[in-house]
């Protein structure tokens, strides 16, 4: 059995193990911490340099609603969610449409066009930096959040599609056999057979998907200028002043970004988890 | 698509023009697949509120046939009508057929009643034609009180009645069954056997039914269609195919235990009679069919059933195999006896060893080692000659009481 627990009565052992344990809890953690803490910070702190240490004076509802009140904050979130929640979903659409043509229908070309989707996740993307911003420009986009849903989508559906079309493919032929024998089309069985029964794919697809595409920085800094197009990672960045950062704003506003993923999370663990015993029963 | 406008019957009404059509017509069907040639010419013509059961060893092409009726499959050549109508190109749901999957294929995030209303749902129906389409195949199923369950809450034997149902509530032209109850256990599977020719003869439609048990074939089957290597090898009736096989495929397909056959050489033909024999097999006469005429010294297999094999054990006169007995298997009602003749070596036999199966329908003392006699009477025996190993003797009656008549 692995891991292996370590015996009772090797004492040294099991001291030795716990130490190491917290020390790399620590260790890993204390970033987060100290940023949770920086958070609660008065400014007179944050100008002292004390920014790893426990705070003079606690801060939380001033820092958090100055986030609000004194940075851009709330539209950069605003920004991110209008980017992100069409992305999402526009890539969940595209990709189960190809996934349930590449996994149930045989037609010349099928493998190539499945080898391009697997094969585009290969191609580090910033290289495409130039082009995109480019092309992004002709059309008459640059600086839009439609910039940043067309490209979103463009580039995850390609690992969103091998993701769906392994899923749909697992799923036993017998069923779509029946559904066709009772003459459902193929519309009719995307939307009343495979989709409910890709629910958990479709549920854990929704949550990495989200994750990324909210924590995208780099297409943010490359597509946007504007402060009423910029999503919150790139907003985050442009709080930082050029002389002096009000670092526990900064914090603030970095704990309330990633509350949104971790909600996402929770929201769709229920779907995932029920989601995902279902398709283990048999029949 | 089309599907979901056009109706699932476009078939006469009529009872009179119904009557004077044939439910499923197949001509000359031809399946490849590259290079593999999976149906061979299958040329079916089966009568409104026929049970039809196709049998065959595994790929035979049975299961193949079946979707290709269904337009599950397409087919390389040949023309498929169902009540009349040419349904070569149309999809399986325009074909006025329903299909039962040996997985059951039910939907598993759907109700049992949202599952057999699946079809009507896809068509558009109205909820009241659905709602009592479901009612009355629930009813004719007895799983009313399941119907809110989903498909995991169900045994086996419930979701096979589910899939059942499913396919009544299309009110199909045939039924098509893919080895429905292979899924099932044994006592299970007896029970849905009875179930299904009772719902056969209840709503007197027509059903195609493919399995690889020789036993659900002969107690359900209106005519048997035994297929082999993409052909049809045979039709007929079940007693008819047992009692006339029309080759040696047949003869050891249909039959369990399998029949005995024995390589043999035709010494002579006088008339309507061939000698035959063997090694360690008496000469025996053997009554030739219409037609045909094997020539002396033409090799030719020999059957014989192992219930028609009987023990004489105080009259080695007339054995016509002698040998010692190998292994003997009490089953209570019948006794199965190897017996190993020596030189006469069974083919492709039962027990795999060369052995010859003697059945017989009472407890015997005989034991292993024993030495045994073996009477045949000419009058059960088949011969197979021929390219084809067609059968070349003479039809047998069928005795429908099973009883058989006494040996000369």
């Amino acid at each position: 059995m692995y891991p292996r627990p370590v015996p009772e009565t090797a004492h040294a052992s099991r001291r030795l193990y716990m130490t190491l344990v917290g020390a790399i809890l620590i260790i890993w953690l204390a970033p987060l911490f100290a940023v949770i803490l920086t958070s609660f910070r008065s400014m007179a702190d944050v100008m002292s340099g004390n920014l790893w240490g426990w705070p003079t004076e606690i801060a939380v509802v001033e820092n958090y609603t100055a986030v609000f009140t004194q940075t851009p904050m709330a539209g950069y979130f605003l920004n991110s969610l209008v980017i992100t929640i069409p992305s999402v979903i526009g890539v969940l659409s595209l990709s189960t449409l190809a996934g349930f043509v590449l996994a149930r229908y045989r037609f010349p070309g099928n493998m190539l066009i499945f080898a391009l989707f697997v094969g585009g996740n290969f191609l580090p993307h910033q290289i495409m930096m130039i082009p995109v911003r480019d092309l992004m420009v002709r059309l008459n986009l640059y600086d839009t959040t439609t910039a940043l849903i067309i490209f979103h989508v463009a580039f995850q559906t390609g690992f969103a599609t091998l993701f769906m079309r392994n899923f749909i493919a697992a799923l036993p032929d017998e069923l779509f056999q029946a559904a066709r024998a009772e003459g459902a089309t193929p519309f009719q069985t995307l939307i009343h057979v495979v989709v409910p029964l890709v629910r958990p794919a479709l549920a854990a697809l929704a949550i990495l998907l989200f994750t990324f595409i909210w924590n995208d920085y780099f297409w943010a800094v490359v597509l946007t200028v504007s402060d009423n197009v910029k999503p919150v990672t790139a907003g985050l960045a442009n709080l930082r002043g050029e002389w002096v950062s009000a670092w526990n704003l900064i914090s603030a506003g970095t704990i309330i970004v990633a509350v949104p993923p971790v909600v996402m999370f929770f929201l769709m663990q229920k779907h995932f988890i029920a989601g995902l015993t279902m398709g283990a029963v048999k029949g | 698509m089309t599907a979901a406008s056009s109706p699932i019957h476009a078939k006469p009404r009529n009872q009179n023009e119904r009557n004077a059509m044939k439910s499923l017509e197949l001509h000359r069907i031809e399946k490849s697949y590259g290079a593999y040639h999976a149906l061979r010419g299958i040329d079916l013509s089966v009568e409104e509120g026929e049970f039809i059961v196709m049998v065959g060893p595994s790929g035979c092409g049975k299961s193949t046939l079946l979707k290709t009726i269904a337009g599950l499959e397409t087919i390389s050549s040949g023309q498929i009508l169902i009540s009349g109508r040419n349904v070569t190109k149309e999809e399986p749901g325009d074909r006025g057929i329903a299909m039962v999957f040996q997985s059951y294929a039910l939907y598993p995030h759907m109700t049992v009643a949202e599952n057999m209303g699946f079809g009507l749902r896809m068509a558009k129906r109205p909820k009241e034609e659905i709602d009592a389409a479901v009612a009355r195949a629930a009813k004719i199923l007895r799983i009313t009180d399941q119907l809110d369950k989903r498909p995991k809450q169900l045994s086996g034997g419930q979701r096979q009645r589910v899939a059942i149902g499913r396919a009544i509530t299309r009110s199909p032209d045939v039924f098509l069954f893919d080895e429905p109850l292979s899924n099932l256990d044994a006592a299970l599977r007896t029970q849905m056997r009875v179930e299904l020719s009772g719902l056969h003869a209840e709503l007197g439609a027509t059903m195609i039914y493919v399995t690889h048990d020789q036993v659900e074939a002969m107690t359900m089957a209106s005519r048997i269609v035994v297929l082999n290597r993409g052909a049809i090898e045979q039709v007929g009736s079940p007693l008819d195919l047992y009692r006339n096989p029309a080759n040696l495929f047949v003869a050891g397909f249909l039959g369990a235990p399998r029949m005995n056959f024995f390589d043999v050489t035709v010494d002579s033909v006088s008339g309507a009679t061939a000698a035959i024999s063997a090694p360690g097999l008496a000469p025996m006469t053997v009554s030739l069919a219409d037609g045909v005429a094997p020539k002396p010294g033409d090799r030719a297999t020999l059957g014989i059933r192992p219930e028609n094999i009987r023990l004489s054990p105080d009259d080695t006169t007339r054995a016509a195999i002698s040998g010692k007995v190998r292994l003997v298997e009490h089953l209570g009602r019948e006794t199965i006896l190897y017996v190993d003749a020596g030189a006469l070596q069974c083919v492709s036999s039962e027990s795999g060893t060369g052995n010859v199966t003697v059945q017989i329908g009472q407890v015997t003392p005989t034991a292993a080692d024993a030495p045994v006699s073996l009477s045949i009477d000419p009058h059960d025996a088949y011969l197979f000659a021929g390219d084809g190993q067609r059968t070349v003797t003479v039809r047998k009656t069928i005795h429908t009481n099973r009883t058989k008549v006494g040996t000369i």
